[in-house]
This record gives C-alpha cells, sequence and structure tokens, in this order.
C-alpha cells in the first residue's frame, strides 16, 4: 500500500513539476472550443439582433427567447440547452457516457479531433513523465511523433475494445439485461438500483480497459516496444500480477477526480449575469478544466511511476535507443533517480 | 307528460334511480341484485345506469364480469340500436385502428409486446331484461363489431346491437351483459404490472345518443372519452387482504372466505367508472375543508417509495380545489381518491370521476415539478371532464385545453418552483435553481406548440387529430389562446366567463359554441373574430418591429420655393415600422421610448401586413416594442417584437458563449477519456 501511495504521490508531483505540459493540455481543450464558440456566439447575436429580449438573454436564462433560438437554429445552436450551465454541464456529460449516448454533429467531429490529438500527445507525455525532467519542445513533439505510429495501431485496438463496449456490451447490459431485470418492476428505486449496478459493470468494465491500455502505453514507452500486441499483453501479465496495487492506484487517482467534481459542482457558476461575473464563472470553469486535466494527467504519471517503481531494470527493456528520443527507461538506467 | 316512459318490450323491472321526463327523481329498486345507499338528489340526467359485479383472476389476469345497463333515451331521437364501447379490444392486435394510429407518429415499441401482455374484451351473453313475465331476450348472436370512424374491419371496439324494437325518446331499456377481459400489460393507462391494476374503460360502456345518432367511436390513441351520466352500483372482487380504491364511495368490503374478498362501491351523477388495486398501496387519508366550497374526503393510495411524498399529494389536491372552487364553483362531491401508480405502469396522470392517477418520481426535488403540476391537472380535471363533460372525443381541447390552463394558473399561485432535467437514466434530477418555472412559457408548453402551429385545426374532431401533435393543439394552444384572452380581457371578465361556463354546463355535454357563448358573454363582446382564428383556423400569430429610426427634423431641400439647409433642429421624428409576419390578426399596442425616459403608447389594430408609426419628440427613441406586455402569448416570435439602439446581443451571446465553452470542454475531456 506504501507504494502505491508513494507512487501516487510520486504522479502528482511529476504532473506539478510539468506545468508547460499541464498548460499545454489545458491551451488545447481550451483551443479546440474557440472556433465553434465563435460560430455560437455569431448566432445568438444574429437571432438577437437589436431586440430588447437581449438584456433578459444576458441577465439570466430567458425560456421564452430560448425556445424561439432552439427552433430557429441548428447544428451548434442546438446544443445551447439548460444542461451547459454550471455542473449540470458534467452530470450531463457523465451521464452521457454511462447513457452511451455519442455526441452528435459537429460537437461529435470535434470531440474524435480531439481524441485523435491526445492519442498523438500521449506518447510525449508519459516520455516526458517517466524520464522526469524538462524537455524542450522539440524533444516533446519528437518523442510524441516517435510513438504516434505506435499508437496509432494501439488505438486500432483501444477503438474496436471501446466499439465493443458501447456498441455491443452496453446495449446489451442496459437494453436487454436491464429490460429482463425490471421489466416486471414497480418500485423505482429497485429499477435504480439495478441501474445503478450495471453503471457499476460498465464502469468497472471502461476502469479495467483503461488500465490495461495504460499500462500497454506506458510500457511501449518505458520499455520502447515496437509491438503494441506485445504491449498491451505485458501490460495484462503486469497488472494481473499487481492486481491489488494497481486498482488501489486506479482507485487514488478516481478519487482526486471525485474531488475535482465535488469542488466543482459546490463552485460551479449558475446562469449568472454579464460582466464581470460571466468571466469570474468563466474563469472557474477554466479553474475546473485545469484540475481535470491534471487529474487525467495524473492517471499518466502515477501509474508510469508505480511501473517504473516495479520494473526499472535493464532486463525489462525490449529494445533501448541510445540516440534522442532516448527511452526512459535507457534514460534512467544511466542516470540514477538520485541523480535526476 | 310526466310518468315514466318504458320501452313497450321490456323496460319495467328497473333496477336504478332514473331521470323521468319532468325532471324528477324517481328511485325503483325492485328485483335488486343489491342494495344501494340512499341516493341524492340527481345533480345530472342519470340515463346511463350501471350494476357491475365483477371479478379479478389475478393469476390469469383475467376479468370477469356481469353488468345491467339501465338507459334512457333522452335525445329526441328514436333508435333501432344500442352501441357499446369495447374499448380493451384495441389491444387484441396490431391491426386495431388504436394500434395503428399510435404508429403513425411513434415507435412500434407496443407492437412488440409479450404474449401475455395483450388484453381483449369478449361479449359472452347480451340480453335485453324484460318486463313482468316477459322473457329476456338474447341478442348476443345479432351483435356485430362496426367502425363507424374508419371502417377498419379489424377494429372490434364498437359493438353494434340491432334491437327488436325501437326505443323512443325518454323510453328506458335494460340490457344484461356478460363478459370475459384479458387484462393487458397497460396500454392507454389501463392494465396491470406485477400486483398492481389499474382498470379503466373496462366494461361494456353504452355510447351517447346524440341528435345526430350515436356518438360512440372506436378508441383512438390521440383522444380519451365520451359518456352519459349515471348511477355506478359496483363490486369488485379481488384477492383478499389487497388494498382497491375506485370512484365513488366504498360501501362495504366482504371477505368471501375462499381468498378473495369484494368491495361495494357507489357512485352518482358520474360518467365512467376506475378501479385500481394493489397489494403494496400505502392507504392514506386527508380532508380538504372549506367554509364555502365544502369539505371533501381525501384518500391517497401511495407507492411505498413516495411515503415521504404524500403530503406533497394531499396539499396538490387540497390547493386544487381550493383554486378551481374559488374561481370556478366547488367540487360536487364530497370524496375524492389520488391514486399514486406503480412504476412502470404507465397509468399516471390520468382523470375519472372522482379518482385520478397523477405520477412522481423516486427522487423528487422539492424545489422542482414533483408529483405537484400532474396532480393539480388531474384533480382539475374532476371540474373540467368530471363535472363537465364535454365530449372528449371530439373537443378534448374543451376539458384538457380548460384544465391546463387552470392548473399552469394554480401552479403559478401556490407552487414556485424550477427546471429539471434528469441524468443516468432519468433516475437523478436537477434543479437549475436560477431557470425558474414561467407559467407563460412553460406552463402553457409555448415551444411545443410553436413547433405544432400548423398541423391541425383546433375545430378538427379531436380523433382526426395527428396523434403525434395532439397535446400541442388540444392542450397548449388552448392553455395560450385563453391566457392571452386572461390579459386582452382582463382575469375577473375571463374568471366570471369561465365560472358562468361551469355552473351552466355541470353535468352535461357542452359544445364548443357554448364556451364561446358563454366567455362573450362575460366580456360583453363579440369575440368570434378570436376564436375563429384560434380554434377555427391554424393561424400563425408574429409580429413584430421591422423598422426604428430617428432623424433629425431639421430639413433640407427647397421650401418655399428656396434651398435651404436647416442645420439641425431640437425634435427628432421617430419612424416605426410594425409588421405583421403571420396570418393570425390581433390588436396590438406598440410603446416607443425615447432618450429621456419619455414613452409613447400607440393602438394598431393589426390588420393591415404593416403599419407606420411617427413621432416627434426632442430626442431619439431608444426602442419600440410591439406588444409590450406580451398579450399575445400565442406569438410565435417574440424576439422580433422590439428593436433597441442599445442592443446587448453581443453581451448576452458572449455570456452564453463562455458557459456553453466550459460544457464542450467537459464533453472533450470526458470523450477523453478513452485515451
Amino acid at each position: 500500500m506504501t507504494l502505491v501511495i508513494r507512487a501516487w504521490v510520486d504522479g502528482l508531483r511529476r504532473v506539478a513539476t510539468a506545468p508547460m505540459l499541464w498548460l499545454g493540455v489545458y491551451g488545447l481543450t481550451l483551443a479546440a472550443t474557440l472556433p465553434m464558440g465563435y460560430v455560437l456566439h455569431q448566432s445568438i447575436t444574429m437571432h438577437l439582433g437589436a431586440s430588447t429580449v437581449s438584456t433578459s438573454v444576458a441577465e439570466g436564462f430567458d425560456t421564452g427567447w430560448w425556445g424561439e433560438y432552439q427552433q430557429a437554429g441548428s447544428g451548434i445552436a442546438r446544443t445551447l440547452v439548460p444542461e451547459v450551465i454550471g455542473f449540470a454541464a458534467v452530470l450531463a456529460n457523465l451521464s452521457s457516457v454511462a447513457d452511451g449516448e455519442l455526441p452528435r454533429g459537429a460537437v461529435a467531429g470535434l470531440a474524435v479531433v480531439y481524441i485523435a490529438v491526445w492519442a498523438f500527445l500521449v506518447g510525449g507525455i508519459i516520455d516526458r513523465f517517466a524520464r522526469q525532467r524538462r524537455v524542450s519542445s522539440a524533444g516533446f513533439f519528437a518523442a510524441c511523433g516517435v510513438y504516434f505510429w505506435r499508437f496509432t495501431r494501439l488505438a486500432l485496438l483501444i477503438g474496436l475494445t471501446y466499439w465493443v463496449l458501447f456498441a455491443v456490451v452496453h446495449p446489451w447490459l442496459f437494453g436487454d439485461l436491464y429490460t429482463a431485470m425490471t421489466i416486471d418492476t414497480t418500485a423505482e428505486r429497485n429499477a435504480a438500483m439495478v441501474q445503478f449496478s450495471l453503471y457499476g459493470v460498465f464502469g468497472g468494465l471502461l476502469a479495467a480497459v483503461t488500465l490495461i491500455f495504460d499500462y500497454a502505453k506506458i510500457r511501449a514507452v518505458v520499455e520502447d516496444r515496437r509491438s503494441m500486441i506485445g504491449a498491451v499483453a505485458a501490460s495484462l501479465r503486469f497488472v494481473r500480477r499487481r492486481l491489488a496495487a494497481v486498482i488501489g492506484l486506479y482507485f487514488l487517482n478516481v478519487l482526486l477526480f471525485a474531488a475535482v467534481l465535488l469542488t466543482y459542482a459546490i463552485s460551479a457558476p449558475g446562469a449568472g449575469t454579464t460582466g464581470t461575473t460571466v468571466w469570474l464563472g468563466f474563469g472557474i470553469g477554466q479553474a475546473y478544466v485545469a484540475a481535470r486535466l491534471f487529474t487525467k494527467l495524473s492517471f499518466y504519471a502515477s501509474q508510469t511511476a508505480y511501473f517504473q517503481g516495479e520494473l526499472a531494470h535493464a532486463r525489462y527493456v525490449a529494445r533501448p535507443q541510445p540516440q534522442w528520443p532516448m527511452s526512459p527507461m535507457a534514460e534512467a538506467i544511466s542516470t540514477p533517480p538520485d541523480e535526476s | 307528460m310526466t310518468a315514466n316512459k318504458t320501452h313497450p318490450i321490456r323496460a319495467t323491472n328497473r333496477r336504478f334511480q332514473f331521470w323521468t321526463r319532468n325532471g324528477a327523481a324517481t328511485i325503483a329498486l325492485v328485483g335488486m341484485w343489491f342494495t344501494t345507499p340512499a341516493a341524492q338528489p340527481a345533480r345530472s340526467p342519470r340515463n346511463a345506469n350501471y350494476s357491475i359485479d365483477a371479478t379479478l383472476d389475478h393469476a390469469e389476469r383475467l376479468l370477469t364480469g356481469r353488468e345491467v345497463v339501465t338507459w334512457r333515451n333522452i335525445s329526441q331521437l328514436t333508435t333501432s340500436e344500442l352501441r357499446f364501447h369495447l374499448y380493451y379490444n384495441a389491444w387484441r392486435n396490431t391491426q386495431s385502428t388504436w394500434m395503428r394510429e399510435r404508429a403513425f407518429g411513434r415507435s412500434l415499441d407496443l407492437h412488440h409486446r409479450r404474449e401475455s401482455d395483450w388484453g381483449w374484451i369478449d361479449v359472452t351473453r347480451l340480453v335485453l331484461i324484460g318486463a313482468g313475465d316477459d322473457l329476456p331476450i338474447d341478442l348476443t348472436g345479432e351483435a356485430t363489431f362496426i367502425a363507424p370512424d374508419d371502417n377498419n374491419p379489424n377494429d372490434q371496439t364498437v359493438l353494434a346491437v340491432p334491437l327488436p324494437a325501437p326505443v323512443s325518446p325518454g323510453e328506458t331499456i335494460n340490457v344484461e351483459i356478460e363478459w370475459t377481459s384479458k387484462v393487458p400489460r397497460t396500454f392507454a393507462r389501463t392494465g396491470t404490472i406485477g400486483d398492481y391494476y389499474f382498470i379503466a374503460q373496462w366494461f361494456p360502456k353504452i355510447g351517447v345518443l346524440e341528435q345526430g345518432g350515436w356518438n360512440c367511436h372506436q378508441f383512438h390513441t390521440a383522444t380519451n372519452f365520451f359518456a352519459d351520466y349515471g348511477v355506478y352500483d359496483v363490486r369488485l372482487t379481488v384477492p383478499n387482504g389487497w388494498v382497491l380504491g375506485a370512484t365513488g364511495r366504498e360501501q362495504s368490503v366482504t371477505d368471501n372466505g375462499d381468498g378473495t374478498a369484494t368491495h361495494h362501491y357507489y357512485a352518482e351523477d358520474v360518467h365512467d367508472f376506475a378501479w385500481t388495486t394493489s397489494r403494496d398501496f400505502v392507504d392514506l387519508r386527508s380532508r380538504f375543508e372549506h367554509p364555502d366550497l365544502g369539505d371533501v374526503d381525501i384518500r391517497l393510495l401511495l407507492q411505498p417509495e413516495h411515503r415521504d411524498q404524500a403530503e406533497r399529494h394531499f396539499n396538490a389536491t387540497r390547493q386544487t380545489f381550493n383554486y378551481f372552487g374559488d374561481w370556478f364553483g366547488a367540487y360536487p362531491y364530497d370524496h375524492v381518491t389520488v391514486v399514486d401508480p406503480a412504476w412502470q405502469s404507465n397509468s399516471g396522470g390520468m382523470e375519472y370521476p372522482t379518482l385520478f392517477t397523477a405520477g412522481t418520481r423516486w427522487l423528487a426535488p422539492t424545489t422542482t415539478n414533483g408529483p405537484e403540476e400532474v396532480t393539480v391537472h388531474e384533480a382539475g380535471h374532476q371540474f373540467f371532464y368530471g363535472v363537465i363533460g364535454n365530449n372528449e372525443v371530439e373537443h378534448a381541447w374543451l376539458d384538457e385545453g380548460l384544465n391546463t390552463f387552470a392548473t399552469a394558473r394554480a401552479i403559478d399561485q401556490y407552487f414556485p418552483h424550477y427546471w429539471e432535467r434528469r441524468f443516468f437514466g432519468t433516475f437523478i434530477p436537477w434543479a437549475f435553481t436560477d431557470i425558474p418555472w414561467s407559467r407563460a412559457i412553460d406552463g402553457s408548453r409555448l415551444a411545443r406548440y410553436r413547433s405544432d402551429a400548423r398541423m391541425d385545426i383546433q375545430a378538427t374532431p379531436t380523433f382526426r387529430y395527428w396523434p403525434g401533435s395532439m397535446f400541442s393543439t388540444a392542450y397548449y394552444k388552448t392553455t395560450l389562446w385563453l391566457h392571452t384572452l386572461e390579459r386582452y380581457l382582463g382575469w375577473p371578465t375571463l374568471q366570471r366567463g369561465m365560472s358562468t361556463y361551469y355552473d351552466r354546463w355541470q353535468f352535461a355535454h357542452p359544445k364548443p359554441q357554448d364556451f364561446f357563448d358563454t366567455i362573450s358573454e362575460a366580456a360583453d363582446m363579440d369575440l368570434r373574430w378570436f376564436f375563429d382564428q384560434v380554434h377555427g383556423d391554424s393561424a400563425i400569430f408574429d409580429y413584430g418591429i421591422a423598422q426604428l429610426t430617428s432623424r433629425d427634423t431639421a430639413g433640407r431641400g427647397f421650401f418655399d420655393g428656396a434651398f435651404r439647409d436647416q442645420g439641425s433642429s431640437s425634435t427628432f421624428e421617430t419612424t416605426v415600422v410594425v409588421r405583421r409576419y403571420g396570418d393570425g390578426i390581433f390588436p396590438v399596442d406598440i410603446v416607443v421610448e425615447f432618450a429621456d425616459g419619455h414613452r409613447e403608447r400607440r393602438e394598431w389594430n393589426g390588420r393591415s401586413q404593416w403599419t407606420v408609426l411617427r413621432f416627434e419628440h426632442a430626442t431619439k427613441a431608444t426602442s419600440a416594442v410591439v406588444d409590450p406586455n406580451r398579450v399575445l402569448l400565442l406569438d410565435v416570435n417574440y424576439t422580433n417584437n422590439s428593436r433597441t439602439t442599445t442592443p446587448r446581443a453581443d453581451a448576452a451571446a458572449t455570456k452564453w458563449t463562455l458557459t456553453w465553452i466550459v460544457w464542450l470542454q467537459d464533453l472533450l475531456m470526458t470523450s477523453a477519456f478513452i485515451i
């Protein structure tokens, strides 16, 4: 347990000591939304025009105007719903995943691009956390490039797995199985318990899959593995042999994630008015986004730390590369941790 | 002619109180199957009376029943046949009119039900009961299914029974019917799930004979019901120990010693009878007390998981009787039963005489619309449906629309609450505490109406509405135009009209014109121009400010034969162009506000396609608004009703864009959990 906590704390430290990385993914997450935000801004401005209704829209959530805007608009305009306000946004998005509802239209396209960019960056991110030292932008992106094609291959496996989970397992769990278990249930409480239990099952499957692929990515980077099937197999072996520890570490990160959500639930702004309060609310929202990205990075960092703590030995290195980008494992061997 | 007329062949063995031609009530309890309680003075014609004895076989989900219908012809027509509704046959198979219509605008989910989930009703015996020594005449073999609405040969929801001799106006006839029903998994809010039964439209029910003939429509997916008033004396046998609630008051419960118990219910001056039974109900009582409106015993049959919401149900019911009673008139019965339906029973939110189903959720925050709105609405139907017995099949808006309007008004008075959304399979509620529920917008579902405004003309018989937009046309459009009338005429005038209508048409079958006449009478003005548009047409209302300009009145050009440039003056001419974008016409006000705070109001009859208003004032205009008080709630686009020289569109857009960006960021991060 001590090792797990130490790895987790070490992971937090590694994220905290890589502020540019954190800032970078935050910038990416903000920048990704700006073009569509601009489109939405234009759409709202155009719809309101010179109407005095703009005052009530600015001062609160004008349900009358919103109904008109929804009917007149299409595409992105249709995504401006009450659920975007404050913590409801978090609940709505988590609920969508839990209920297997995928984003649609342009938002779905953006999500795909965003995931693809993360797939590109994740090699460099793990590399950075594994090395535990500053790397130049060029070095970071070089590492991203080195692992990109490997992770593209891995992404096929990941995509296939998640497709099975969302297209086959989820409908079966929440369609066939849920229906079979609740078809004659006359108490909502009982049906809710079934639903929540199935969320637990599906969440567990998602966590297990995420865990295995996380360690596959980590092993691919740290051990400079070329075969992604081999990396997944190695990850499975690693997880199986240290099941309690990796679950414990994952759980600590989930707790951190929950703490971030709880904090945002308490502090999230409402519909608000205009002026300073809007920007204050946006600031709180950005703080939440940054905290959540920190949490995402802490998953990678702490799992990398744990893996390195467990298997930081030359014989586990698949193929160390002496030249840049030097594999973190090779670098760790040549530079003992206490000297880094 | 003051004596009761009876059918020449078989009508004297009357078991029930019935209405005489001179209006006097007579009680003739001859050859009784049952002992009925002392009858109250009749408030209705009581021309369709039922004595029903039914037994529920829980294991097989079968209902076997026998009824005697004592029907008196209160029309001016002589009829040579009787017509009965057999609603349960709507769920015999997928070929019924109800099932076909339901597939129009919705999914085919009900088409794939398990074998055990379907339902039907088979009439096994139908006889005319003779008078004196006359033998009963068995007409079972004579009865045929008819489909007067669509000629669907596979629809079996209307049974026509030719009579050996016609029934003249004022005559009474007794018919004994035996039947067996398979209780389905709930369709149309009647059926069963687990140990819960909600049984409505379950017995052969006679149609209404009107001047145009029998009004006995097939069962349609978008409509409710229509029947004459009468007395119901009903004995229901169900498993012993189960709680049972029904229309009317319980007279007795008899333990039959075979694991069953028979519950005896009796109701007067009602036009339907529904009941429910379950072993799980929590049976609670409360009371509405009012010095002027009378007291009402409230019985609440609650699901155990909603025990903490009991008072919310009671309070909503009491508030309804209080507000509706105050506005329209007293609830005339001294009892009501509120049924909290079982989860997944799909029987919630439905009205029956002196009994209704509410509906709530396991998690129902007090700040959001929990059981309150549906309870108020269904309790409100005791007035507009129960007491005012309009034809719901043809003019559903007369009860649904009036009641939705009054519901929103009552909710607005006593239950301020907020918008709610539900997440995680809809089990987890979330209250938006900065989005208050609005009577004008949310209470009348303006957004729903807007998208369906052209679907149907309200005057179309309801059963011919497009099923997918029936709510918009019958419920929400009516609510909007009534609320518009409230703002146009003033509440005291509309209230006077509605209370007159309530008083005048109690226990009768009013038609739309009766309502229009009553409101026009109360307003002391001819409102045909309005009703013709909102009821007789699908007109769209949309007024807007097309242009707002202020110019210096100083002129430039040739004046009095000489060229002059007057430079600037101390006054400005403001021009406002107001347009009628829709085809609906309504008189509107236009208010123009000037930079010094001065306001000017003009009236426009709204008839032409556009009008230009000119104002001269010392300062420029800052805004112009057509219909500034939003009297015309039917206006489908209120955003274009105004223009200002200082719009805040950019500020509003910035605010909502920033809010939306955080949501989008969260969505992206949530999606990226897979990598």
